[in-house]
């Protein structure tokens, strides 16, 4: 019974640890896509980063913020020229990763056009250990991947930061809702 | 004329150099400053012991000094890459964020509407 309990956490553990890998069919799509954007920052990376954001500037400084409990930033964006040059097959490889316990789905927004999928790792009290969003377009597909500590209000000041301007509620209709 | 012939020989006659003449003429040509251009004067004067340590410490001071400035420079571009990266990391990130909001409360207003 004790070594199945070892046994049971020692892989919880290593799924808790693992990091997110992105699935070599994302270098073929790089070869189809228009255009791309590959940002991929490690603990390291990120650390240097942080030395050189202001504090006099808004928006580095909550970069600034945010950076300090992050351990590693991949974003990819892929823009195509027409519709159909990737497959949401093509996430499944992702999606593999992002399971229960360690990782739980809290928004996942279907419409005509777009399927966004937000995916968060547990982690003590109100921090987040970690973030992912899959962004599927027509003609773009947006992988963004956050591992670390992020504070709730980290990801509340992310969607009305950055020189994005906060957004009123639309009164237009959407499809689906999970 | 043989007057002559006698003074003649007695003044051209061979006379043994004095005692050590060989030696001190030797002694004076090692001594005698030698005539040296500009940039043989220049060139000499590394030939000082404390000059040249003090000439190849300077190189060494230049060439860590230079390479810090370069390894510098270098951290400092990767560093401001590093920075905008980040900054366009955030944004893509707060972009969706916010696009899905956009799109949850669009339907929330949808349901209320029905």
């Amino acid at each position: 019974m004790r070594i199945a309990i070892v046994m049971v956490a020692a892989v919880l553990s290593s799924a808790w640890a693992q990091e997110i890998k992105l699935p070599p069919a994302f270098d073929k799509l790089a070869a189809k896509a228009q255009e791309t954007v590959d940002v991929t920052l490690d603990s390291n990376m990120l650390q240097l980063a942080g030395k050189f954001l202001s504090d006099k500037d808004a928006d580095q400084a909550k970069a600034k913020q945010i950076v300090a409990g992050l351990k590693g930033i991949t974003v990819r964006t892929f823009e195509f020229a027409k519709e159909g040059e990737y497959s949401m097959a093509d996430m499944d490889a992702l999606r593999e990763q992002l399971k229960a316990p360690a990782w739980s789905r809290i928004v996942g927004v279907t419409s005509k056009t777009e399927n966004t999928e937000i995916y968060l790792k547990q982690s003590e009290g109100s921090r987040i250990g970690g973030m992912v969003i899959i962004n599927a377009e027509p003609k773009e597909l947006t992988i963004v991947s956050l591992s670390g500590t992020i504070s709730v209000d980290d990801l509340s000041a992310l969607g009305g930061q950055f020189g994005i301007p906060k957004v009123d509620a639309p009164k237009s209709k959407g499809k689906e809702e999970e | 004329m043989s007057r002559l012939d006698d003074a003649l020989r007695d003044a051209l006659r061979r006379e043994a150099p004095p005692e050590g003449f060989a030696e001190r003429v030797m002694a004076r040509i090692q001594a005698a400053p030698e005539a040296v251009g500009g940039w043989a004067k220049w060139l000499n004067a590394f030939r000082r012991p404390q000059l040249r340590w003090a000439t190849a410490l300077a190189a060494v001071a230049l060439a860590v000094g230079t390479a810090e400035v370069r390894s510098e420079m270098q951290r400092r571009a990767e560093g401001e890459r590093a920075r905008d990266q980040v900054m366009l990391a955030l944004r893509i990130t707060g972009g969706k964020l916010q696009m899905t909001r956009e799109m949850v409360r669009r339907i929330g207003y949808a349901r209320r509407e029905q």
